[in-house]
């Protein structure tokens, strides 16, 4: 605890408050004694160092800096999803959605692990890293992402998304699709299978579509975007309708499940989708974003439930299948929030104060959730959709009133206004998890 | 404690600079350090932490607290053409909740170097 106190620079006012924590804790229960110094407020650990674990990671120590912080997070950059369409559309390099953990470590004295959490033995209270090394905590905080549900799509395992990428999680697979679009011929089409709900970021397909048609009609304007969808609706979409006519004509052809939309099996070696009534689509790039289910780790820690994600209790975010394990962002249920990189942003911070609270045996302070999703349909054209969350009768709720999306028919002076808030945003978020200055 | 204080201590400043708005907001229930807090943490996804980031979203942070509650009770009941996303948060709050808001960042230092002026020693 000295060392990182040291390294972070945590002044008198916060030693002192680190103190004063320590010192309610014979009153604490379920916390560790710490043998010597007696200066325990508790050690979480945190896996995953996406936009909730990182957040989360940050606000722990902002809410107590006595608390000892573990982020366990293999990668050493990461790279978000957001904005991840930009670079397929050749709009932003990959540095440029790039983030580090600088901050964690040097301002606020998290520790950062780069390791992969392998196990958790939810009765000992430890994890089990890829080093082979053992943490031990008193709160467990996995904010895991998404994993894909390889072959929950017949044809789609591992080696298709090496020939047919999902690029839904952002890295190697993005740069590899990025690439295959940039050799591919022009007149050619860029078919996208969307999967049904739930799934991370529900616009992210349809502005992917749109970043691609937008690149499209600049260098290879006889090339098209299909789009396969296993549902219906999809988020805003009356706005990216209208967005699309207005800037891509018919470049983008958009087919829904009651239209033979949903594919079944995919053929990566020869780029071929069969859809539900046998319709075979040939692409010559294939993104296929496939069924997702709640990151690994949360199945070994025993969170998730039949359906492949985790339920939690609204007011703090702990799993309802296991004590002292919580869990927050894409890997959650939480609707109506969606899984969204903001989302996890608002959930982390709610999860650390309940956690904070919880090491000194107080009740979490009232929860509040706030998503805003700019989606961009072309580089000055942005859109939204923002809501409101609490815990209503034991559930969460968008506040009646709040929320909602951009106005349909509004001029191009608003969208460009979004389009540059979407940036604002982007930055702001990155800022605000990372530590990552623009 | 000190945190709690100076918390405290915002609608008193506000009452001596600005009579009638703060006067109010006195009057209104209040709440926790913890809770405004936890409320204004959901700002920074847009505002950067602690409301300090300056760019094409605008900074929060040291702002008059009267003229953030205005815009923030305006976003939220009136029609403004201007608007694109803040008329649909501020909806979500009640307008104690968005008063409790303005005398948060308006209390931030804007230049301030620690992550939460609220970890500031006043007088070192």
């Amino acid at each position: 605890m000295t060392q990182h106190s040291q390294r972070s620079g945590i002044n008198r006012r916060q030693l002192i408050k680190g103190l004063g924590a320590a010192s309610l804790l014979p009153l604490v229960g379920g916390v560790t004694p710490f043998a010597i110094g007696g200066q325990h407020a508790g050690k979480v650990v945190v896996v995953g160092g996406g936009f909730g674990g990182a957040t989360a990671a940050k606000y722990l120590k902002r809410a107590n800096p006595a608390i000892e912080v573990i982020l366990v997070e293999p990668a050493e950059t990461f790279y978000t999803c957001p904005f991840s369409n930009l670079h397929l559309g050749g709009l932003r390099s990959m540095d440029e959605i790039a983030h580090g953990y600088d901050e964690l470590q040097d301002r606020y004295g998290v520790r950062v692990i780069h390791a992969r959490a392998e196990d958790v033995d939810a009765a000992a209270h430890k994890v089990t890293l890829s080093t082979g090394s053992e943490l031990d905590y008193d709160r467990l905080l996995l904010s895991p992402g998404i994993d894909i549900r390889w072959n929950a799509l017949e044809g789609y395992d591992e080696a298709a998304a090496e020939k047919a990428p999902h690029a839904w999680k952002a890295g190697s697979q993005t740069e590899k699709l990025r690439a295959q679009l940039e050799a591919m011929e022009d007149g050619g089409t860029f078919v996208m299978v969307a999967p049904e709900n739930p799934f991370r970021c529900p616009p992210g397909p349809y502005e992917r579509a749109s970043l691609v048609a937008n690149y499209l009609a600049q260098y290879k304007p006889k090339s098209k975007v299909l789009i396969l969808d296993a549902k219906d609706n999809f988020s805003k979409q009356g706005l990216f309708m209208e967005g699309w006519e207005q800037l891509y004509g018919d470049r983008i052809e958009w087919v829904g499940l009651s239209n033979d939309g949903r594919v079944t099996r995919v053929d990566a070696e020869r780029l071929e989708v069969e859809t539900e009534f046998g319709t075979v689509h040939k692409a010559d790039v294939l993104n296929v974003i496939p069924p997702q289910k709640a990151g690994w780790i949360a199945e070994r820690a025993g969170v998730t439930d039949d359906s492949g994600w985790v339920p939690v209790k609204p007011e703090t975010f702990e799993s309802q299948q296991v004590e002292d394990i919580y869990v927050i962002g894409d890997a959650t249920v939480a609707a109506p929030m969606p899984k969204s990189g903001f989302c996890a942003n608002a959930q982390a911070k709610v999860v650390a104060a309940a956690i904070a609270a919880s090491l000194e045996s107080r009740p979490a302070p009232e929860a509040y959730w706030t998503n805003t999703c700019y989606s961009l349909v072309g580089p000055e054209y942005g859109i939204s959709v923002a809501g409101v969350y609490r815990v209503v009768d034991g559930a969460i709720a968008e506040v009646e009133g709040s929320g909602g999306v951009s106005p349909t028919g509004a001029p191009s002076a608003t969208r460009a206004l979004e389009a540059q808030y979407a940036v604002g945003w982007y930055n702001a978020i990155c800022q605000d998890t990372w530590g990552t200055q623009t | 404690m000190k945190r709690f204080f100076r918390r405290a201590a915002a609608p008193v400043l506000g009452v001596l600079l600005f009579g009638g708005i703060a006067a109010k907001s006195l009057a209104e229930p209040s709440f926790s350090s913890e809770q405004v807090d936890l409320m204004a943490a959901a700002c920074a996804n847009c505002h950067g932490t602690d409301g300090r980031l300056v760019g094409s979203v605008p900074a929060l942070a040291g702002r008059p607290a009267e003229v953030l509650e205005a815009r923030l009770l305006a976003f939220k009941h009136e029609e403004q053409s201007d608007t694109t996303i803040m008329d649909r948060i501020a909806k979500g709050f009640t307008d104690e909740e968005l008063a409790a808001l303005a005398a948060h960042f308006a209390a931030i230092d804007p230049d301030g170097d620690d992550d939460s002026q609220a970890e500031q020693e006043p007088q070192e």
